[in-house]
């Protein structure tokens, strides 16, 4: 501890020096930061994903959608607890680049406990969405880009015809919700029967079920049960839980592994340059006064050790710095990936690379310092 | 002239001692070859990936759709408003005098990615006359699907990516055995696996009897306003047309949007690692001249030829670092595959992007060389001269 003024003197000789060294580490490492905690929060997202609600869909996209009577079928394999229906058409709202999803749900108050993976809904909203047979529950993000409001009522255009022949669709907003899948373009939800009673095609027919398996264990069983059951029959089916999907989704991410892993070794080499080189420097300038030090009894060893502090501590505060950085920018990143948040592993691996870099880079000035030939060194050659 | 004079001894000077500063030199150099090489292999992504979707693009090719659609897949064409297509003026006619118009329809196929993930792939399939339209198309092995039957052609992208993709094989899809009877090569694009098959037989496989697009080839890149017109003159087929550069674009866009802004974003925050690096290394190199610099201004040298000549040093020690780290890029990168964010395509480290590069380093070199030049026009020379 007595050599912490010294050590602290040491960092601040020549400040404006210091301080483009600790902005340019903390820089490197709010980078790292950035990238592996991308890395690591989707592998963490996908755990964390539930692997017992099941997404039972047609077996071919585009293929004819499942009829609504499968749900009973559904009920009867071992091992499933809820079954829920759920369709959807795509809309838009006043032009054709406003995209807005329309999730038709018969909304029984499973939605209530079962599926915050889809969305949360509170009691009151579910039963208004109940009671109004165009009612539609929306996310605050999608009211805000649109300017709806509870109470609203929305004309949203879809190439879905309706009975009448026209594609206008008109819903009425009756409460909010909270989506927790979906982050592009959002959707709203509304109920299956008005859906289903008003198009003019594929009547009596889902996009998909969602079923619960009652042991998340033996999900994949109950999988695999499902899409069994459903072989040769003209509507074949493909199960995948919500894990399995969530993989897929952010597997693009998984892909750019490759360049993260390139980025971040460039990125810590650099430094390892850098702040070597930087040492170095400082010790050549400061050779005379290494000498006095020395002159004064300080030991070779001790030497060595404050110069190998010193180092470390410039590194590790600007690794703090440019971690929590990369911490403050996740919240944006959690807009294209949502649920993604800054794993504190993350920051650990990242404390323990600055300490990995300032040990590397600071072996050879603090070997250079403690072999110092004390005469010469004062004599200024 | 004389202040040109000046500069030249200055500049010579400088270079001269960079073995002497080695350690220093080397942290400006591996600096901007970081920032350059990540900057330059993060763009050949993107590159990349244009380059392979606008390969085949040609001027004279029109997407019609639904009008109300968003995207062509969405797009929905009833066969009584395909019918009236052909009829548009302007569009070119093959050898046997037939317009070409070629109506297509896209169906996903789930499949399993040969490294085991799940994915799948398109089945367009085609009405009569896609050899017309795609002249770029050519077999490689096999033969062209027969209307009517079962049958597939495959582009040699998708035999690399699935298994049973080769000519003979055979491809369970939607509960019927498909033959692959060909497969083919797309021109310049490698891309996305491309699979054709006849459009009739794809509609009643998949249950469905609305085309996705029609695609005409007009008779000149010109004719496309005079199309158009027509296209809109008639609003009951609620259809619209547009560029086959255009769908493309769109279709490219979010990738590239993504790709680009991951690029620059990363790029920006090494190249600012780096300029500040630069410019911590040339203050160490300047405060170890100080006296040099001192006894030069005590002779008569000026403060703009000083200036000038660490700002030239700083640059000429960035310029090897971007030649390095384009080079590196292009040794680790060029032609590497890809296939971020469900698209597969080969990275392209252009000469456009190791200028580039080049421009990236200049700037850091500038940047970073700036207030340390300062500070060496600026060195007290009675100080600096007394200082050991």
């Amino acid at each position: 501890m007595k050599y912490l003024p010294l050590i602290w003197s040491g960092i601040w000789r020549k400040p404006g020096r210091t301080a483009l060294i600790l902005l340019q580490v903390a820089l490197g490492f709010a980078l790292f930061g950035v990238l592996q905690g991308m890395k690591s929060g989707v592998e963490r997202s996908i755990a964390n994903t539930r692997a017992d609600v099941l997404y039972v869909g047609p077996g071919v996209f585009g293929g004819t959608p499942l009829p609504i009577s499968y749900a009973d079928r559904l009920k009867s394999i071992a091992g499933v607890k809820t079954v829920l229906a759920a369709d959807g058409i795509p809309t838009s709202y006043q032009n054709p680049k406003q995209f807005v999803f329309v999730l038709g749900i018969v909304p029984t108050d499973d939605y209530l406990t079962l599926l915050p993976d889809i969305f949360q809904v509170e009691p009151k909203a579910l039963h208004a969405l109940r009671d109004t047979r165009n009612g539609a529950l929306i996310t605050q993000d999608i009211g805000k880009k649109y300017g709806w409001h509870v109470g609203d009522r929305i004309p949203l255009t879809s190439s879905v015809l309706k009975t009448d022949g026209s594609g206008t669709w008109d819903f009425q907003i009756v409460g909010m919700m909270t989506d927790h899948e979906t982050g592009e373009g959002g959707f709203i939800v509304t109920n299956y029967t008005y859906l289903d009673e008003s198009r003019a095609s594929n009547k009596g027919t889902v996009r998909n079920f969602y079923v619960v398996a009652s042991d998340p264990m033996h999900a994949g069983e109950v999988s695999s049960a499902i899409d069994r059951a459903f072989t040769n029959s003209p509507n074949e089916t493909q199960t995948q839980s919500f894990r399995e999907l969530r993989q897929q989704q952010l597997q693009s991410i998984g892909d750019l592994n490759f360049a993260i892993r390139s980025i971040v070794s460039a990125v810590l080499v650099a430094l390892l340059f850098s702040t070597a080189a930087m040492m170095m420097q400082s010790i050549r300038e400061r050779s005379p006064e290494l000498a006095v030090l020395k002159t004064l009894g300080f030991s070779d060893r001790s030497v060595y050790a404050m110069v190998v502090a010193e180092g470390i501590m410039v590194c590790v505060v600007a690794a703090l710095v440019g971690l929590a950085l990369a911490t403050g920018v996740f919240p944006y990143a959690s807009k294209f990936v949502p649920g993604l948040s800054m794993p504190s592993d993350v920051i650990g691996l990242g404390v323990v690379g600055a300490v990995f870099i300032a040990l590397i880079s600071a072996a050879l000035p603090a070997s250079k310092a403690a072999r110092l030939p004390v005469v010469e060194a004062l004599a200024g050659r | 002239m004389r202040l040109t004079k000046q500069y030249g001894v200055l500049l010579r000077m400088s270079l001269m001692g960079v073995t002497a500063r080695l350690g220093l030199v080397l942290t400006i150099v591996i600096g901007v070859t970081c920032a350059v090489g990540v900057l330059v292999s993060m763009l050949a992504m993107g590159v990349g990936a244009r380059r392979e979707a606008l390969g085949n693009v040609r001027p004279d090719r029109v997407v019609v759709y639904s009008s109300d659609a968003q995207n062509t897949q969405q797009s929905s064409l009833a066969k009584d408003v395909a019918a009236q297509i052909p009829y548009l003026p302007g569009i070119r006619r093959n050898a046997s005098g037939k317009p070409i118009v070629v109506f297509l329809v896209g169906a996903f196929v789930q499949a399993r990615y040969k490294s085991g993930r799940e994915g799948g792939f398109l089945v367009l399939g085609v009405t009569p006359g896609l050899t017309d339209y795609r002249p770029e198309l050519h077999m490689t092995a096999g033969r062209l699907f027969t209307p009517g039957l079962h049958e597939l052609i495959a582009s040699n992208k998708c035999a690399t990516q699935f298994e049973n993709f080769r000519a003979g094989d055979r491809k369970h899809v939607r509960g019927s055995d498909w033959a692959v009877v060909g497969n083919f090569d797309n021109g310049t694009a490698v891309g996305l696996c491309t699979v054709y098959a006849d459009a009739e037989t794809v509609l009643s496989t998949f249950a469905r009897n609305t085309y996705n697009e029609a695609d005409v080839m007009l008779e000149s890149a010109g004719q496309f306003a005079a199309f158009v017109d027509a296209v809109k003159a008639n609003p009951a087929l609620h259809l619209k047309a547009e560029h086959e550069a255009d769908i493309v674009a769109e279709n490219m866009q979010q990738l590239n949007g993504i790709l680009n802004f991951v690029s620059f974003f990363v790029g920006t925050i090494i190249a600012l690692a780096a300029t500040i690096g630069a410019a911590n290394s040339l203050y160490a190199i300047v405060d170890s001249r100080r006296r040099e610099l001192a006894t030069l201004r005590a002779l008569g040298f000026g403060a703009v030829p000083i200036i000038a000549a660490i700002l030239s040093e700083s640059i000429v020690l960035a310029l090897p670092g971007a030649v390095i780290g384009a080079l590196v890029s292009w040794a680790l990168f060029n032609g590497l595959s890809a296939s971020p964010l469900n698209s597969s395509f080969h990275l392209a480290v252009t000469p456009a992007l190791a200028l580039l590069g080049v421009g990236w380093a200049l700037a850091i070199g500038a940047i970073g060389g700036f207030l340390p030049a300062l500070r060496a026009a600026r060195v007290p020379v009675t100080a600096a001269l007394r200082a050991t």
